[in-house]
């Protein structure tokens, strides 16, 4: 009995290595998570192959004719350009706004520049901490029907203060104007994102060991000194987190901007998922709008993957 | 029914609650309030019980040897209980057979996507659907919806709008049958103009001439003179095509003159006019509906939905507000575009015969009748637009027939919605000014024309 027993499992400890252990182990898991997050992209990307008007029994397979259609359609490329100018503006300001958030709730930077001790900030704190994260826990669609209102040209608030503030003389037309349409659209993500921003930064700041600070202090180095040689470099990893994800929404944004304007006007703030959305639910053309889904699928993935890379190289360069 | 029941579960999972409570008061009592909690319950299943039974035992028993029909629309406007009646009253007339509604998103856009979704399917759950005007075409060209021609014969398709009758044909099959109406019309101030001694304009050179004398004359800042629907949506491109066709051009080509003259007057009413407001341009009917209710302009184009909100008690317009067909250019007629929405059998609905009958009933003059009395729908049938009955406690029917008249559909293609999603974004354009109208013209034409190019030859009236 036992020597049959342990020749087996010298026998499978032989056949199967401890990684092989782990891979059949995490086997089951692998195959659902699989399942749920690759069918579905994989059938975007068949789909996209393949010339599909469900409204007329249209499916033949086409290969790469919606691509090429793709590339020498002036509205995908317009679409690309305004998504990229989103999130470029809204992702940047966020990332900005939000550090600058995330360093006044910080404890640590009142001792940095020698005012204030931990003492003087009590559970206001936290409290703080919940307000800011309020635009965050608004869902996008309930905030850009406020901002909606917030931007009309009528009764909307920004009008009544920069017309009584003497300002302007006529009221502006935040949304119908080209030029201002996608900077009113930007101006509510960041106003919805930065919270979200800020308090990532915050869990990094609140990483930085503070006796780097008492002693950056000893030794006499000004604020910029200590923020620019021990904050951001500490709290670069957190800040390439935030960008992966601020990225991601950004370039995906849908919801902020389709409530707002519809993509109007003259198409100046339709984003690539706008113009998906349009293709495949409005107007049901299910091949070349799985062709529009991949592309932004390759692109956030693109990106993604350069800040990993450039988040790996600043580990290596750490360690 | 199901109220009654909802109330008295309520009311019991109250006392539960309450006994629930009392429970924490004495670890001694808890046998004893364990044995009244099993009470209350029991009593509340008994009740419960009952009360099924004597609400529900009818409908149990005859769900199981009848029809049921069901039904699928959005969701009509004012009380639901009303439309209800009015099925029930179809229920007695026809025993044997029950209609089920089921309600879609009150969004246009989702309610397509159902459709577009379930009646590709196998196998249809409803036999009966209400669709919007401009996708009868799409439907019946996919095979979705029934041949509806025995339901009206072509002798009495004269009682009906003829654009709703031409709307639901398609290839000369009739597809659906209109239920009810809406078409564009003009909205306008009657006090002002009475003041300023106006009658309602029949040009649109006249309605800026107008807007600008009581514009110059009121010195009301927060007063316009004419407020349309200029976002960029399916609404834009029923209101370019009412100053497109009312400047007598019946093609979107740039080569159009009319065409690309009305879109030019159109950007013209905000920049040089100026009477309409640049808000126009991310305008939708509510929107305006909201700018006009408050008294604040004095033309509106607009549906007819918003003519009973104003006779609403409390509505700063109440009593002065006319409506007239909507105005042309000089030597053109008036156009207004069609919408409203009309009745169709899927092709796999289990129920044709049953879901027939309940068309005809919904568009029977007596039902199409009530519809207009209790919840203001505008007939689809015309001879109702002269009913004594319904002339008395509506008047204004009289004014709107002539709009309804007047209507046209969108362009007939069973294209449509991605014509208009081309159309959409260049109109838009040409309004801010960030194309001109020529040019934004000519790229709506070249992407429709791309679009149609591989299913349709020759090119369609509209694109030439």
């Amino acid at each position: 009995m036992t020597a049959s027993r342990s020749s087996r499992g010298q026998c499978s400890g032989r056949t199967l290595s401890e990684r092989g252990w782990g891979y059949l182990f995490a086997g089951p898991a692998l195959c659902f998570v699989g399942s749920l997050a690759l069918t579905p992209i994989l059938a975007a990307v068949w789909l996209s192959f393949q010339r599909r008007l469900p409204i007329f029994g249209i499916q033949e397979f086409v290969g790469l004719r919606n691509y090429l259609e793709l590339a020498g359609d002036d509205r995908f490329w317009a679409a690309c350009r305004i998504t990229f100018y989103f999130t470029g503006v809204s992702v940047t300001a966020e990332l900005a706004f939000g550090l600058g958030m995330a360093l006044l709730i910080d404890r640590t930077w009142p001792q940095v520049l020698g005012a204030g001790t931990d003492a003087e900030s009590g559970h206001g704190q936290a409290w703080l901490r919940a307000i800011i994260l309020i635009p965050w826990a608004i869902p996008t669609v309930v905030s850009a029907r406020m901002w909606d209102w917030l931007y009309h040209p009528e009764y909307g608030l920004f009008n009544y203060l920069l017309l009584t503030s003497g300002l302007i003389s006529q009221p502006l037309n935040w949304l119908s104007d080209p030029v201002w349409a996608i900077h009113a659209a930007i101006l509510m993500d960041v106003w919805k994102a930065t919270p979200f921003a800020a308090l990532l930064l915050l869990a990094g700041l609140k990483a930085i060991p503070r006796a780097l600070y008492q002693a950056a202090l000893v030794d006499g180095a000004s604020a910029w000194a200590a923020f620019r040689h021990i904050t951001l470099p500490l709290v670069l990893p957190v800040i390439l987190i935030v960008l992966v994800f601020r990225t991601m929404d950004a370039i995906r944004v849908f919801d902020a901007v389709y409530v707002l304007t519809g993509g109007g006007p003259g198409n100046s703030t339709e984003t690539l998922s706008i113009y998906a959305y349009k293709t495949l639910f409005q107007t049901l053309q299910f091949g070349y709008g799985s062709a529009l889904a991949s592309v932004m699928f390759l692109l956030v993935l693109m990106m993604t993957g350069c800040y990993l890379l450039l988040l790996r190289r600043y580990l290596q360069e750490v360690t | 029914m199901s109220d009654g029941l909802a109330i008295n579960r309520e009311t019991a999972l109250l006392m539960i609650c309450d006994i629930s409570e009392q429970r924490t008061v004495n670890r001694e009592l808890i046998s004893g309030l364990g044995y009244r909690l099993e009470v209350a319950l029991l009593l509340l299943y008994v009740s419960l019980t009952v009360l099924s039974c004597l609400q529900g035992g009818n409908d149990g028993a005859s769900f199981a040897s009848s029809t049921v029909v069901i039904f699928k629309h959005g969701k009509l406007s004012g009380d639901p209980r009303t439309f209800e009646a009015l099925l029930r009253e179809f229920e007695r007339r026809h025993p044997g057979v029950l209609v089920r509604e089921e309600l879609l998103p009150s969004s246009t856009d989702q309610q397509h996507q159902f459709y577009a979704i379930n009646l590709e399917d196998q196998r249809t759950t409803f036999d009966l659907l209400a669709a919007d005007v401009i996708w009868v075409q799409e439907f019946a060209r996919a095979g979705w919806v029934q041949d509806l021609d025995h339901l009206l014969p072509p002798l009495e398709r004269d009682l009906y709008f003829p654009a709703a009758i031409q709307a639901a044909t398609f290839e000369q099959h009739l597809h659906a049958i209109p239920w009810y109406m809406d078409a564009g019309m003009l909205y306008y101030r009657r006090d002002l103009l009475d003041r300023y001694g106006f009658s309602p304009p029949r040009t649109w050179p006249e309605l800026v001439r107008i807007a600008r004398t009581i514009l110059q004359g009121e010195r009301e800042r927060t007063l316009h003179g004419f407020v349309w629907q200029g976002k960029q949506y399916e609404g834009l491109v029923c209101v370019a095509l009412e100053f497109i066709w009312g400047h007598g051009a019946n093609s979107l080509s740039e080569e159009d003159p009319g065409a690309e003259a009305a879109l030019t007057f159109m950007r013209n009413l905000i920049v040089r006019d100026k009477i309409s407001p640049a808000m126009v341009l991310t305008a939708d009917e509510e929107a305006t509906r909201h700018l006009f209710g408050a008294g604040r302009a004095l033309f509106m184009r607009n549906w007819p939905y918003a003519w009973p909100l104003f006779q609403q008690e409390g509505s700063p317009v109440r009593g002065k507000v006319g409506i007239a067909p909507l105005p042309s250019f000089p030597g053109y007629e008036s156009a207004s575009t069609l919408g409203g929405w009309m009745l169709a059998i899927p092709r796999r609905a289990a129920h044709q015969r049953e879901a027939a009958q309940l068309i005809a009933f919904l568009t029977s003059p007596e039902i199409q009748r009530r519809m207009a009395l209790d919840i203001g729908y505008k007939p689809a049938r015309r001879d109702l637009y002269r009913d004594p009955a319904l002339l008395q406690s509506q008047p204004w029917l009289r004014e709107l027939a002539p709009v309804l008249l007047a209507a046209r559909p969108r362009p007939l293609s069973p294209y449509y919605l991605m014509l208009s999603q081309a159309l959409q974004p260049e109109l838009s354009a040409a309004l801010v000014g960030t194309k001109s109208p020529r040019e934004a013209l000519a790229s709506a034409k070249r992407q429709m024309t791309h679009i149609l190019g591989r299913e349709v030859d020759p090119l369609p009236v509209y694109l030439r």
